[in-house]
């Protein structure tokens, strides 16, 4: 580590963590809702839709967080200067903290905006727009006093400023319910299967370089193709949500041409993973972010790729639509996308920012396995039921209820790879908090 | 390939699809207003809104397939339950969903807002959204009902039973809802002709009865259903 102001960095990361693990805390009790029945008092003070404006906030918190602090951590190294002000990111840090917290406070005392996934009322909504402000102005700042411009840096910051203003869709109240889900996806969609890919190119793209030592040219000239390929088919792509709100018709072949497109530039980055590594010019000193580097390609393919491609098509998703299909998709797609993305960062950021370049990997090889393993098997019980709830409620016209007492025993088996998840989750984060240095080399 | 082209790439594949999306959206806007009925989005239907928005109705319940998938979907729920069932199951959820293994939370709705729900239930109900979901649709239910009154061993009554909705209630030796009372036995207390008379106007002969009453069937299938339900005995 050369920069002194990257060791913020480690706070981000740290607080991500702990929301990470409450993250998955939430989750647990969401599953136990399908499979036991919570007694009426239980449910009438803290209902599912709490629980689940929790989950979905705290997933949504702790990776901004970590974008940001993986943005703080790669802009000294990219224009090789400090950061602008550090206080700026300290400050930026707890404001979107308390804010996150007053939040998550507010949900359990019924403070909603009511919109799932964007549940943050309307006086916090500003402060989280505040602090994007501050964020993207302190690291512009950095970019342009150091006038070294890169693609990485410029992928970087333009993902991150497209983040932010697609936010701004989510804020008014919508009269047309059509219209406000049309909107909504601005923020959704378009965030993680636009903004947020052009980070995660961004991020894979720096750590490929460092890790392989490969030329930055190369790097970079394929970091323009998958996000060239990310944008032409994620943003007409939005089109698959439009199927069934009420929007025209055009809407099932925009939709379902662009988004059958998707899954390329996802394939793109795994084969660009694998050739870097294959000619790399550095030894590797880390082997394990190698493999994390490794399981996020791979699971992105899988989660994002091929889990969003199986259910995409407007004559599939019209059986699927609002089942626990996309229950399944989108656990594999945002854990092998982004989680395993932030992990990778944490890994190869959060040893050095201690001063250990080699750190011993057996607890995060524990970790790594039983999360990948746990995740990969909840994928495949919540697709068993969410393929159930789409044959008898959808095409038999069994009632709700019904059908999902068929579901239930899934939901059971998934509860239990749940408490597995969380095992894997709590090693890691603990292997990240206090990594060891190894004692030996590896190899 | 060049690192110039890689850019070229990566501005005309952002630019293009940028363009198409933008250009289609000011497209959407224009139609939107005859495909969702913008002209019957009065008053009352936005404050039924902002109380569905209040309570946070939508992170259980979805409604236009997208929010939580802990509850029933709520795009056609004027259809499947009436406008009743709907008053009923907001206002007392403790009693509507005392046998079920799922609950409801009571959050003390005012009549006001009960009402304003209902009128956006009702608006949303007749959004032309390509006939989704697939289990209200009355074209493909149609279809799954003669598929399987075409069956040796089901009645066409039996068929209506299963597909228009009567199941999410009631029970027929142990598969359906627990809403309502199971009917594995109903003909010993009821003949068909009685049963006819209830599924019309259920307080003519049960002034108790909680049942909403199922206009959406036709003379039909009121008669097909009554018939197998007075031979359950």
């Amino acid at each position: 580590m050369v920069y002194t102001s990257q060791k913020i960095a480690n706070w981000y990361f740290s607080i991500a963590l702990f929301l990470f693990v409450l993250q998955v805390i939430m989750g647990l009790w969401l599953i136990s809702n399908y499979v036991f029945t919570i007694p009426q008092e239980v449910v009438n003070v803290f209902p599912f839709a709490t629980a689940r404006a929790m989950h979905t906030n705290l997933l949504v918190l702790w990776m901004l967080l970590a974008f940001m602090g993986g943005t703080y951590f790669i802009v000294p190294m990219e224009t090789e200067s400090e950061i602008w002000s550090p206080n700026l990111a300290w400050f930026q840090l707890i404001a979107l903290v308390v804010t996150g917290v007053v939040a998550l406070v507010g949900f359990a005392f019924g403070w909603t905006k009511g919109r799932p996934l964007l549940e943050i009322p309307p006086p916090l909504n500003y402060m989280v727009v505040v602090g994007a402000l501050v964020f993207l102005f302190n690291v512009g700042m950095t970019m342009f006093k150091a006038r070294r411009w890169t693609v990485i840096q410029g992928t970087l910051l333009g993902g991150l400023v497209f983040l932010a203003l697609l936010y701004l869709a989510g804020i008014p109240f919508y009269r047309n319910e059509v219209i406000d889900w049309y909107y909504w996806w601005w923020v959704i969609h378009l965030w993680v299967e636009g903004a947020w890919e052009l980070v995660t190119g961004a991020i894979m793209a720096f750590i490929l370089m460092r890790l392989t030592g490969v030329d930055r040219q190369v790097v970079e000239k394929w970091l323009y193709v998958e996000i060239g390929l990310f944008m032409f088919t994620g943003i007409a792509g939005t089109g698959h949500h439009y199927y069934w709100i009420g929007a025209p018709k055009y809407w099932l072949w925009v939709g379902g041409i662009f988004s059958a497109l998707e899954p390329l530039p996802i394939l793109l980055m795994v084969i660009d993973t694998m050739n870097h590594v294959r000619h790399r010019h550095a030894q590797i000193v880390n082997p394990h972010t190698w493999t994390i580097a490794m399981g996020c390609a791979v699971f992105h393919m899988i989660g994002a790729g091929v889990w969003g491609f199986a259910h995409t098509l407007p004559q599939v998703n019209y059986y699927t639509h609002g089942s626990q299909v996309t229950v399944s998709h989108g656990h594999l797609a945002f854990f092998g996308a982004y989680a395993l993305l932030n992990l990778l960062v944490f890994y190869f950021a959060m040893p050095q920012l201690k001063g250990i370049e080699i750190y011993k990997p057996t607890r995060a090889k524990l970790g790594f396995w039983t999360m990948c393993s746990a995740m990969m098997l909840m994928g495949l019980t919540f697709g068993i039921a969410g393929v159930l709830q789409s044959y008898l409620e959808r095409v038999l016209g069994m009632g709700y209820m019904t059908a999902q007492s068929y579901m239930r025993l899934w939901m059971g088996v998934t509860l239990v790879l749940g408490v597995f998840f969380l095992g894997g989750v709590l090693i890691t984060v603990c292997d990240l908090l206090s990594p060891k240095a190894a004692t030996e080399r590896l190899d | 390939m060049t690192k110039k082209i890689a850019f070229w790439i990566f501005l005309l594949g952002t630019l293009s699809s940028a363009v198409l999306f933008l250009g289609l959206t000011v497209d959407t806007h224009r139609q939107v207003a005859a495909l969702s009925h913008a002209d019957k989005l009065s008053e009352n239907v936005v404050a039924g809104k902002r109380a569905f928005e209040k309570y946070n109705c939508n992170d259980c319940h979805t409604i236009l397939g997208f929010g939580g998938y802990y509850a029933p979907d709520l795009t056609k729920v004027v259809q499947r339950v009436g406008e009743d069932g709907i008053r009923y199951r907001v206002k007392h959820p403790e009693l509507a969903f005392a046998n079920s293994v799922r609950k409801m939370p009571q959050q003390h709705v005012s009549e006001v807002e009960i009402e304003s729900l209902v009128a956006f239930f009702n608006w949303v109900g007749e959004i032309d959204n390509g006939d989704w979901p697939p289990q209200d649709s009355k074209k493909r239910l149609s279809r799954s009902e003669q598929r399987l009154s075409l069956g040796a061993t089901v009645s066409p009554g039996a068929a209506v039973f299963q597909t228009k909705g009567c199941m999410n209630c009631h029970s027929l030796h142990g598969v359906g809802g627990t809403f309502g009372p199971v009917l594995d036995t109903i003909g010993r207390t009821l003949t068909s002709e009685q049963i006819e008379q209830y599924i019309l106007n259920p307080k003519s002969v049960n002034p108790n009865a909680k049942m909403p009453p199922q206009n959406g069937l036709s003379d039909r299938e009121r008669d097909e259903v009554a018939k197998f339900l007075g031979n359950l005995k």
